[in-house]
């Protein structure tokens, strides 16, 4: 296991498991929408010029689209 | 007949509307929630022997609301005593995220509402190879599971034979914690009848409506006295229930292995790829609007011949009089200046609800955030911004759906400068008179213009965005977070129910308003006050002894106008205007153009004494040759056209609108300042493009 990161950082087609959030303001919504620690999640897109990303949560089939500043808040452990 | 209240729920994207219109089929209403704009859709049916008043709640995915949209569900839900709280909740979910909807089913049970559970979309349950355990899920939810597809109808009569139950459920799933057992008990003094989560509730929720002053220095006092602060209850309560929810759903459903990569997961290749998803998505908008322009001509050139036949055989038939002018002049043509924008509007609400129900507009929102958030917009003001092309009033409708208040009071106030298609025939007519009919290049110049024309209005939108994100403060941060649904075929139903709801909003809603304004327009420009007006024939008769039969009574009515209220009016302000190089005639085509632009180009006709006001060529005909008194130059040279254009451009004609935001925003302070901003921008453009031009 290595050290968390920002979901932001994952490369196209990385997973890992939502360790926690870099900060206490993230909107309630992400959790309502399931993305809790706990949860597992592989980046999907990524648009270029620093615009939004699309993850998928595990078992789910909708991509859930993101800016890149929540995307950032959101951290990741990842596996080898 | 008994009655029932019953009300959808149900996470974006699970076919909630279409299970509604199935349900409800036409008998459904749109109006507004009090004090609200957002939309109520309401509708009935009776099965059995009970009548079901059924609302369809807008899409949301917990009870903690963050846009005016989930605020709805939250006031509706939450408070027993408000007229549509529903004696029956039916939670819709869908299969491929049964987890999500399962948690909205246990909030809004426990909060005391008997709810059925409705898994919709079980067509993609096969597709991806989803099975579940019905009776281990009836089991689990304490309810009765209803498995449903909408689009075909599968499911429909199980579930209109369970309306009539109540099914019952043994105790507030969620388990308060410990922590703040002693807070909830505390709250429950508040009301006896409330339980355990309803109280919660009162500790959770960010703002509690209805309380009385005493209620809310209770409640203040228990939430500083156990240190509470509502978000972290709404996080704890939502991580603990996806724990417990995880648990619970581990034998209901068994998974097959997908077998191959999906057909929406192959369409997004393309469609939000980042490049080709931009390149298709402008072809898609370039497509659109050379619709919304092509093919509603044809349309449009048949409502317009059908209103002056109408006029014309309305005006035989009645006495002559004023009468018969109020009718054809006033009424008619009021009504036939609303009627004929309706192909236009019906076209592109007609891709724009494609392309929601398709699922392509979330894509759209993606694409365009990146671009849209510098200017202090969400992705999601692409939609009103798009719409804004054939009428800002629905537009400004549909940013209801942005979150963030910054954010959604922007998209509101910028919406106006988009090219609506009431400027189009102003613009057409304009450009018609001061741009050549050449091609340069091989591109028609008048054509070119017209696009120009449409820039400024995009410029316009992000440059006054980009102004007002740096004044605006908002208590909010913005994000993003939206969620990307499969890719499905349109209910071809839901698309024109969405389209006839849109067309009908904007001609009731926008119709009465224009034409009240016609007809005060009518009787301004018909009566006056002072004696030139009231001898009008003998003078003109006088003055021009050779003049016969029809040029004779249009060289009245002319003078007649100017003579009018209206003309007085159009006089006052010449000063205001001489200086964007316009005459009093053009000051009473302004005037007459704060109710609505399309007046313009009928009002510019009736001043300039044409009977037949619907023929564009020949009112062009008769612009070209009028002379500005002042200047002794054509009235509309190019100097003058231009600063007209930019002045269309730009300022804010349009009471429907004005009205529209007033409500949508819910305050005078930034109507206001949208109506000086918009008209002062115009006034400078029109004033530096003229006196530069002349």
């Amino acid at each position: 296991m290595n050290e968390p990161t920002a979901l932001y950082t994952l490369k196209i087609g990385q997973s890992g498991r939502i360790s926690g959030f870099a900060s206490e303001e993230v909107p309630v919504k992400l959790y309502e929408l399931g993305l809790i620690p706990g949860s597992f999640v592989t980046l999907r897109k990524k648009l270029p010029f620093g615009g939004p990303v699309c993850i998928q949560i595990l078992e789910t089939h909708n991509l859930i689209a993101l800016r890149k500043s929540e995307a950032r808040s959101i951290l990741i452990e990842r596996f080898l | 007949m008994k009655e029932k209240r019953i009300a959808l729920v149900g996470n974006p994207n699970v076919g909630k509307s279409t299970l509604f219109n199935l349900l409800t089929g036409l008998r459904q209403k749109v109006g507004n929630y009090p004090g609200m704009t957002v939309e109520k859709k309401t509708g009935s049916f009776v099965y059995g022997n009970t009548k079901f008043n059924l609302i369809d709640l807008p899409g949301t995915y917990g009870i903690y609301p963050t846009s005016l949209d989930e605020q709805v569900v939250t006031d509706i839900l939450n408070d027993p005593t408000h007229p549509n709280h529903p004696e029956l909740a039916v939670v819709i979910g869908e299969p491929t995220n049964l987890k999500r909807s399962v948690f909205l089913f246990q909030q809004v049970r426990d909060l005391g509402i008997p709810a059925l559970f409705v898994v919709n979309m079980m067509d993609e349950a096969e597709k991806s190879g989803i099975e579940f355990h019905k009776e281990k899920l009836n089991e689990k939810l304490e309810t009765h599971v209803i498995f449903t597809d909408a689009r075909n109808g599968k499911g429909i009569e199980e579930l209109k034979n369970k309306l009539n139950s109540e099914p019952e459920f043994s105790e507030v799933n969620y388990r308060i914690p410990k922590e703040f057992v002693l807070a909830v008990a505390e709250t429950r003094k508040l009301n006896s009848s409330l339980n355990d989560y309803q109280a919660w509730q009162y500790l959770a929720q960010n703002k509690i409506k209805n309380l009385s002053a005493e209620e809310e220095i209770y409640l203040n006092k228990i939430k500083s006295d156990n240190k509470i602060i509502s978000r972290r209850l709404q996080v704890k309560e939502t991580v603990n229930r996806y724990e417990t929810i995880n648990e619970m759903l581990e034998n209901v459903l068994t998974r097959k292995e997908r077998k191959s990569v999906s057909l929406t997961e192959r369409i997004d290749q393309i469609l939000i790829h980042p490049v080709l998803g931009y390149l298709i998505f402008f072809g898609l908008l370039l497509l659109i609007f050379q619709a919304v322009f092509a093919w509603s001509g044809p349309f449009m050139d048949f409502i317009d011949e059908g209103f002056t036949w109408l006029s014309g055989s309305v005006g035989s038939f009645l006495p002559e009089g004023p009468v018969n002018s109020l009718i054809t002049d006033g009424i008619i043509a009021g009504i036939g200046g609303i009627v004929i924008f309706i192909p236009q509007i019906v076209i592109l609400f007609l891709f724009i609800s494609i392309m929601e129900e398709s699922g392509y507009m979330s894509r759209v929102v993606y694409l365009m955030d990146r671009w849209l958030k510098p200017f202090g917009l969400s992705g999601k003001s692409a939609v009103p911004l798009m719409s804004g092309a054939a009428c800002a009033i629905p537009a400004v409708m549909s940013a209801r759906n942005i979150e963030n208040d910054k954010e959604r009071l922007i998209t509101i106030l910028v919406t106006p400068f988009m090219t609506c298609s009431a400027r189009l025939p102003i613009y057409v007519v304009i450009i018609g008179l001061i741009i050549p009919e050449q091609t340069f290049y091989g591109f028609n110049l008048q054509g070119v213009a017209l696009l120009v024309m449409y820039m400024l209005g995009i410029l316009g939108v992000l440059g006054s965005a980009w102004i007002l994100k740096k004044v605006i403060k908002s208590n909010f941060k913005s994000y993003l977070i939206l969620e990307l649904p499969t890719y499905k075929l349109p209910v071809w139903r839901n698309v024109l129910l969405t389209v006839w709801e849109k067309s009908s909003g904007f001609i009731f809603g926008a119709g009465k308003i224009i034409l009240a304004i016609s007809i005060i327009l009518w009787v301004l420009g018909s009566f006056g006050m002072n004696e030139d007006f009231k001898n009008a024939e003998q003078i003109v008769s006088i003055q021009n002894p050779g003049l016969k039969g029809q040029e004779l009574e249009n060289e009245i009515a002319s003078y007649k106008l100017e003579h009018s209220i209206l003309g007085n009016m159009g006089q006052v302000i010449e000063p205001v205007i001489k200086p964007l190089g316009y005459d009093w005639k053009m000051g009473i085509g302004l005037i007459s153009s704060f109710a609505a632009r399309e007046v313009f180009v009928g009002t510019m006709a009736t001043v300039y004494s044409l009977g037949d006001t619907e023929d564009e060529l020949t009112i062009r005909g008769r612009m070209a040759k009028e002379i500005n008194q002042a200047t002794a130059k054509p009235a509309y040279n190019f100097a003058s056209g231009v600063s007209l254009l930019l002045f269309y451009a730009f300022a804010m004609q349009c009471m429907s609108t004005i009205a529209v935001v007033r409500k949508e925003t819910d305050s005078w302070k930034w109507t206001v300042i949208q109506l000086i901003f918009m008209t002062g921008l115009a006034y400078i453009a029109a004033l530096i493009a003229y006196q530069i031009l002349k």
